[in-house]
Parts: C-alpha cells; structure tokens; sequence
C-alpha cells in the first residue's frame, strides 16, 4: 500500500499547493470552463516542467481538451490563471500562444485539405507580415521538406492530406505543429488507432524531441503506449485533479482504477 | 545589398524572362501585349480591317471605349477576387467600394474643384475605410451572415443616394465630372489599360506570395490558420481593406473617363454586384487571372451580342434585343460546365496536350495551389463552409 500513499501525497501536495507563475514551463492555477450550468473544469492547478514529457491522462468526457483549449486560447477560461514561461497569457488567442512557442495537434486532424502536405508544413512557417515578397521565390520549401522528413512524410511530400493514411495525418499534425518551432508541445492523443509498430516510431519521434529541448505534454484517454514515453502523469477526471505522479505511481492508484471501472489501464 | 537579396532579386528577374515561362503564362504575356498593341494595330491597312472585325464594336473608336469599359470591370472583379475568392467570405454588394471610391472622386472634383488626379486618392481612401467598415465586422460575423450585410450595405447607400439626390442625384447619379486624359480613343485606352496592369501586378504578386497561402487557408480552415501562428483576424481585415481600396480605384478612376460615370447603375447595381461575382467564379475564383479574364469577358459578351443582326425566327426579336438574356443563359451554362473556372479547366488541358506535369513547374501557382493538386476547388471549398454554417444554425453539433 505504500506505493499509494505516495501518490496521494503527491495528489494532495499539488491541489493544497498554490501553483506561482515559475513553478514550470507551463504553470495553471485554478482554472475553471463553465459552459452554461455545466463545470468541464473545475478548480484545476497543474504544472508542467520544462524538457519533460507529461501525460496527461482522463477518462472520456474528463476534461482534457476543454483544459488544452482554454491553455492555448481557443476559450477563455471561466476563473483561473495561466502562465506560460513565466508571464501570464490567460485567454491570450491561439495565434498568438503559437507565436510564443506553444504549439499543439488536433485529435480530430485538421489539416488543409486543398494543398500538398509540403505546403501545409510551410503554412505553419510563414511569418504574418501582410506584404511580402516570401514565398515567390518558394524558398520556404527546403525547411518545410526537412520538416517533413523528420516526421516521416519525405515521401509523401506531395501528396494532399486525404492521400495520407491514418498514421501520415498523425505525423502531418506533428509536421505543421514543428513547423511553428514550439518550445512546449500538446500533442493530442496521438496513439489513437495507431499500430504497435507505429507506435513505437512516434514515440521515438517524441523522445528525440524532448532530446533537442522541447517539452511535451500528450493527453490521451487511455495509457497504451504511453507509460514507456512518459516521465510524470497527470490524471483528471470529471474536471478536476484525480492523481499526479510516475506512471507507476498513477497505475497503481486505486482513485485512477476506480475511475477507469479497472477496464482502462491494459 | 546583401548578396542574399541580390540573388533573390536576379531569381525574381529570372521568372519575369517570357522564354522561360511556362505556356498559361506565355499566353498571358501575348494577350496583354496584344491589348497594348491593339490602338497601333487597327491603323495598320489590312491587320486593321481584322482587328477592327474582332473589336466589340461596329467602329474602331467605339471598339477601344469599350474595351476600355471591360478594363474597369475586369478591374472590378479582380478586387471582389482578392477578398472572396481567396478568403471565401463572399461579397454580395461589392458595388459598394467601386460606388464609394466613385462619388468621392466625383464630388470632390465637382463640389470642391480638387483635380482629378488628387480627388481619385481621396476616393480610395474612402473606399478603404469602407473596407476597414465590412471587414471588421466580418470578424464576428460569418458565412452567409457577412454575405447579408454585404448584400445591404449597399441598399442602404443607394436609399441614401435617393432620399438626399439634391446632394447625390438619386438613382440618375451625378453628371460626368472631369476627365482625367480628356475624351481621347487612345488615352483614354491607354489609362484604363495602364491602371488594370498595375492592379494585376499587384494583386498578382500579393496572391502568389504567402499572403495568398494564408488567405486560401483561411477560406479552407481558420483553426488550421490559428494553429499555424497566424493571426486570421489582421488578414481577413486585410484582404477587405485591399479589396476596399482597389475596387474604389477602379470606381474613381472609371467616372473620370468617357466611358463611366457615377451613377447607380454603373457602379452599385445589383446587377453590377453579381455580375462581378460571374465574372470572377467564370474566370476561376482564387486566382486573379481568372477574375481578370472572366471581367473582359462578361463586359464584352453583351457588346458582341449588340452586334449581332439576326433575328429570331419564331419570336420575331433580334439577337441584339435579348443581349442580356443571351448572356445569362451562357454564363450559366459555363458555370455549369467548368465549375472550378474556364482558367482552371484551360490549365488542366494545357497540361495534359503538353504531358507535363504541374508539380515540376516549381513555384506555386495560384497562391499555394495549383489546379492539380487541388482535390477541392474554391467554389466547393465555400459551398462546404456556408454548409457548415447553416449546419450551426440548424443547431448542428461543433465537435
């Protein structure tokens, strides 16, 4: 049993502890989403340390996105704080929180379906000056194209998104949120229907980038593939702060079993 | 000069060489130096007679007003293009800009004495500001909401027009202020045409820059813009204030010619506002050559159709009677036929007779895209977002 008293310290620890702007990379206070009479978070604090790769994990309906939406803009929060390399940016818009090097993936893909997948990378690169003779020339392309290659897509580089197999449109997520050139990474749910062996590449893809310096946080509903990639987990459910801790520390927390009915943690 | 930028300059050089340009843009080059030529050639003897022949007019004086005329209207579309075609927030009243940049001119030059040269500035600005005025509330208002506010706004000006007409001559329009070249064939030619190469080359160069990569992608997805640090608000904005100021140059200039002046139905019709939106769509939406083909073309339709004398049989009217009921069955049967844009189409068939393929052509041709590997063209792209908002609206579910 000691293995969880410790994570619920740990637990504990975080939700007593106020979270002050320094405490990480990433640093959420209190942040509440009401949408109408409904809470979808509630009262959540966390902190994310630089060059790590944090889980953070939920049920279904828990919250995940909800708090991943009002951190990088798309909705301002209902109460709370935000702060992000240690200056506050709650409610700041997405484009902006991509400017200062916070970049994401969509769960649902969204990608420009009407271009190559070379130009959708070189999208994420451009810069939003309003007259510019960049891009007449195409010289954007060759950094795109390493982008590109990074991710696995070298030779797909002209093909439009609805060529991509599913795997390819994970990895053009990944290529046009690189192309930012982002410190910090929300990868959303990034194994999903993804095979073994693919996995394991995107995994590997992850760790190399936290090897370089950035930080990830990859929100998932499930553990699958997960406990090997990550350092540290953060479990929510029905919007607030369950359990915090080591993935083994999380996998043996009966709170995070209960919730997960036991059937979730394969 | 940095050797870098001395490089790119001599890069950009190198795709201005005609030589090397591939076969749509050659075509390009020789039409547009066919339209330059054009004043010189019908005073040759026998090239005359022919080109006199082709002109859409009985005469080659009348012929040269009114291509002048297409000019304007080519310029017309070309500015709806720059902000519907490539956003795909679609204007439905864009005879407001061409009306607002027209009258001020008008009236500046007529009421205030200011030269024509000078009151045509004050004409963009205005229309600027009217662009600044549409597309600020574009930000909050979307789809076919914009498009409602587009299709009144100019409704409003025109009641306006009429309740005040001791200032703005109600529906008749104000007389004919000053020319700026006087009523010369030749010069008067020569502005229009000068004006619609220097709003091409803009237009063009802006399109196939980034701008027009983030513009298309803002017309595809507006998350994906976000996501990619881009600020859709300050390009949506953007693009109405540049669409604004061009159309409104186009207007200005337009009622300082022989061939226009500033009267509702010139500038802000209904009729004006959608035949502007065919031209474009005709042409290729998104793609300002499009826009710029598709504007002669549905100008001059009408004043080919004038010259023609036959009579219906059965019914007893003239060709030149159902002129414009000729060329709304033919616009419509081409949007049926070519639905992405005669350019677009022409492209794609240039292509398979000279069996090269697009992607080796290197630059991207229509601001981020080019016709082949679009697997959507813009027309669809626009029907999918309106569809989507009238989705919302029905109370259709986001996630």
């Amino acid at each position: 049993m000691s293995a969880d008293t410790t994570a619920e310290e740990a637990a504990t620890a975080t939700v007593d502890d106020e979270i002050s702007p320094d405490d990480g990379i990433l640093a959420v206070d209190g942040l509440r989403k009401e949408f109408g009479g409904l809470v979808a978070v509630d009262d959540l604090s966390f902190a994310v340390q630089e060059q790590e790769i944090l889980g953070f994990i939920g049920p279904n309906g828990a919250g995940k996105s909800t708090t991943f939406n009002c951190v990088t803009g798309t909705y301002p929060p209902t109460a709370g704080t935000v702060w992000y390399k240690g200056e506050e940016v709650t409610g700041t818009p997405p484009h902006e929180m991509v400017k200062r090097g916070m970049a994401r993936t969509f769960q649902s893909f969204a990608p420009l379906e009407d271009r190559s997948v070379l130009k959708n990378v070189a999208l994420s690169m451009m810069n939003d000056n309003l007259v510019t003779m960049d891009g007449l020339l195409g010289e954007f392309h060759e950094e795109a194209r390493a982008i590109c290659e990074r991710v696995g897509l070298g030779d797909r580089l002209h093909q439009t998104p609805a060529e991509l197999p599913h795997a390819g449109m994970l990895r053009l997520e990944l290529g046009r949120a690189l192309g930012t050139d982002p410190d910090l990474l929300l990868v959303d749910e990034p194994f999903a229907g993804l095979s073994g062996p693919e996995v394991e590449s995107v995994s590997d893809l992850l760790l190399e980038l936290r090897d370089e310096g950035m930080t990830l946080v990859v929100v998932d509903h499930n553990m699958r593939g997960l406990l090997q990639l990550i350092d540290r987990a953060i479990v929510i459910n029905f919007g607030s702060l369950l359990a915090e801790g080591s993935p083994d520390e999380i996998t043996n927390n009966p709170e995070v079993q209960e919730a997960y009915l036991g059937g979730g943690l394969e | 000069m940095t050797d870098n930028s001395k490089s790119r300059l001599r890069l950009l050089l190198g795709q201005l060489n005609p030589l090397g340009l591939p076969l749509r843009q050659k075509i390009g080059v020789f039409g547009l130096a066919f339209l330059i030529a054009l004043p010189l050639l019908v005073s040759l003897p026998v090239v005359g007679q022919f080109v006199v022949m082709i002109l859409p007019a009985s005469s080659w004086e009348l012929g040269l007003y009114n291509v002048a005329a297409a000019l304007f209207f080519a310029m017309f579309a070309m500015s709806w293009d720059a902000v519907s075609g490539y956003t795909g927030e679609i204007s439905f009243g864009h005879g407001l800009f061409f009306a607002v940049g027209g009258y001020t001119s008008a009236m500046l030059n007529m009421g205030h004495g200011l030269s024509p040269w000078v009151s045509v500035l004050g004409g963009v600005l205005l229309a600027a500001v009217a662009g600044v005025m549409i597309g600020v509330p574009a930000l909050r208002v979307e789809g076919p909401y914009l498009s409602l506010v587009t299709l009144v706004a100019p409704l409003i000006l025109l009641q306006l027009f009429i309740f005040m007409s001791d200032i703005f001559g109600g529906e008749q329009g104000l007389s004919n202020p000053e020319n700026l070249v006087g009523l010369g064939f030749v010069s008067n030619y020569f502005l229009a045409l000068g004006l619609f190469v220097a709003v091409f080359a803009l237009l063009w160069a802006l399109t196939r820059s980034n701008t027009g990569s983030i513009l298309t992608a803002i017309r595809e997805d507006e998350d994906a813009v976000s996501a990619a640090g881009l600020s859709k608000a300050k390009f949506k904005i953007f693009a109405f204030v540049l669409s604004g100021a061009i159309g409104g140059l186009a207007g200005a200039v337009y009622v300082h010619t022989p061939v226009g002046s500033p009267t509702p139905s010139e500038l802000m019709s209904v009729i004006v506002n959608v035949e502007v939106i065919i031209a474009a769509v005709l042409g290729g939406m998104g793609t300002i050559v499009g826009a710029a083909v598709g504007g002669l073309f549905v100008a001059m339709l009408p004043d080919y159709l004038n010259l023609v004398e036959f009579t219906v049989p059965v019914i007893g009217k003239s060709i030149s009677e159902m002129s414009f009921f000729l060329f709304a069955i033919v616009t419509l049967f081409l949007l049926n036929i070519f639905p992405g844009g005669v350019l677009r189409w022409g492209i794609a068939l240039g292509r398979r007779a000279t069996g090269r393929d697009g992607g080796k052509e290197g630059m991207a041709a229509d601001g981020g895209q080019s016709p082949e590997d679009t697997g959507t063209n813009p027309v669809a792209q626009t029907m999918e977002r309106y569809q989507e908002y009238y989705d919302n609206m029905f109370g259709g579910d986001d996630e």
